[in-house]
């Protein structure tokens, strides 16, 4: 377990600011306004990134490298190529800072939660102003977050779009707790 | 070359058996020339050391002197002279490995950075697309305006066809009255059409 170097940190929250835009910010804060207060940071084990607080990260570092599995909130993970690739486990933290959102409807959730774009007809409502290629966090109608994705369209180009047209290509999706049940959690080193 | 290695082999028997005149191979004569090789090495040796504390006397102090002014370690030369690329060569004084960031404020700036960065693309993207809408816009306006020219025109062209088909309307009826005139005058006619338009 270590700090993220100074490249990492780019791409990081280059990712994330995909998703979230200036609350961002909020990741960083400090929990309370004490000078020596708890905050909350980001700490790399087995290439994938944990979003953890200090504390928990302090403690963290009695445990030897190949025995720790996980900590804290897990993100994602770095690729060989030095690319950061976000888990459905970031969702949380997207949603609560989420800049453009897309909520689905009823007939849209389940075919989204089995791995699917989000097509014109399955579109309850979208934030206006999204442009092309923008990440977006996709709720139900009655505001659960069931994962994120990146628009196909912006949000002018979609209203002339036929119902069969895709507007949000998936990234990640609840399902994935379920489909990627074996990988997505470091259950061995 | 394997037949000509053979002969010289050959040759060597042949030369040594030509040096050594007596026939005896480890006699005093073949030996000779051997020893002789090595007396002359040995010689020069035991000559040489008496002068050479003499002038390294002199001259090995002031060398001494030149290379403690020029270590290997000043001049920064690395142990094996081989060539080292550029990027592989690590600064001196700088720690070793990565650089972590982990303080609040230089992550802050990094944040700043890549926000304004994305902010950016943002604006850069929302401009494209409402200029590319503008565009679409005025396209359509074009459009639309083409459809009603062309409208117009068929209108135009289908008045102008009613206003012709008025014209020989009028004309038939003259015609009907000129047939009716021919008939009055030629009842023989008129029977031939009616038996035509039972047909």
């Amino acid at each position: 377990m270590r700090p993220l170097t100074e490249a990492e940190t780019q791409t990081l929250f280059a990712k994330l600011a995909n998703y979230t835009g200036n609350s961002l910010k909020n990741l960083i804060a400090p929990l309370d306004n004490s000078p020596k207060g708890d905050r909350y940071v980001f700490r790399i084990q087995n290439s994938r990134c944990y979003y953890v607080r200090l504390s928990l990260a302090n403690l963290a570092v009695s445990v030897s490298r190949d025995k720790l599995l996980s900590l804290g909130t897990c993100l994602g993970k770095f690729t060989k190529t030095g690319k950061f690739r976000l888990h459905i486990t970031a969702l949380p933290i997207l949603a609560d800072n989420a800049r453009y959102k897309l909520w689905v409807k009823a007939n849209g959730e389940m075919p989204f939660l089995y791995g699917s774009h989000v097509v014109k007809a399955q579109v309850g409502r979208w934030s206006e102003d999204c442009p092309e290629h923008q990440g977006v966090v996709v709720y139900s109608m009655n505001d659960t977050p069931l994962g994120f994705g990146v628009t196909a369209r912006s949000t002018q180009e979609a209203r002339r779009l036929d119902p069969t047209g895709i507007t949000c290509f998936r990234q990640a999706d609840c399902g994935e707790y379920l489909r990627d049940e074996d990988s997505l959690f470091a259950t061995t080193n | 070359m394997a037949p000509s290695r053979t002969s010289t082999v050959k040759n060597k028997h042949a030369s040594k058996h030509a040096a050594n005149k007596s026939g005896i191979r480890n006699s005093k004569t073949s030996s000779k020339p051997q020893s002789d090789g090595v007396s002359k090495s040995k010689k020069p040796k035991g000559k040489g050391p008496p002068p050479k504390p003499q002038k390294s006397a002199g001259n090995l102090a002031t060398l001494k002197k030149k290379r403690r002014v020029y270590t290997e370690k000043e001049l920064g030369i690395p142990a094996l002279n081989m060539i080292t690329p550029v990027g592989v060569e690590k600064p001196k004084g700088k720690k070793k490995g990565k650089v972590f960031v982990d303080d609040r404020e230089s992550m802050l700036t990094i944040l700043a950075m890549v926000n304004a960065d994305k902010e950016g693309q943002i604006e850069s993207k929302m401009m494209k697309a409402r200029q590319m809408e503008e565009i679409r816009e005025a396209r359509k306006a074009e459009a639309e305006k083409r459809v009603e020219m062309r409208k117009a025109k068929l209108d135009e062209t289908k008045e102008g066809i009613r206003k012709k088909r008025k014209r020989p309307s009028a004309g038939d009826e003259k015609d009907d009255t000129r047939i009716e005139a021919a008939a009055g005058t030629r009842p023989l006619k008129l029977k031939k059409k009616k038996s035509v338009s039972f047909a």
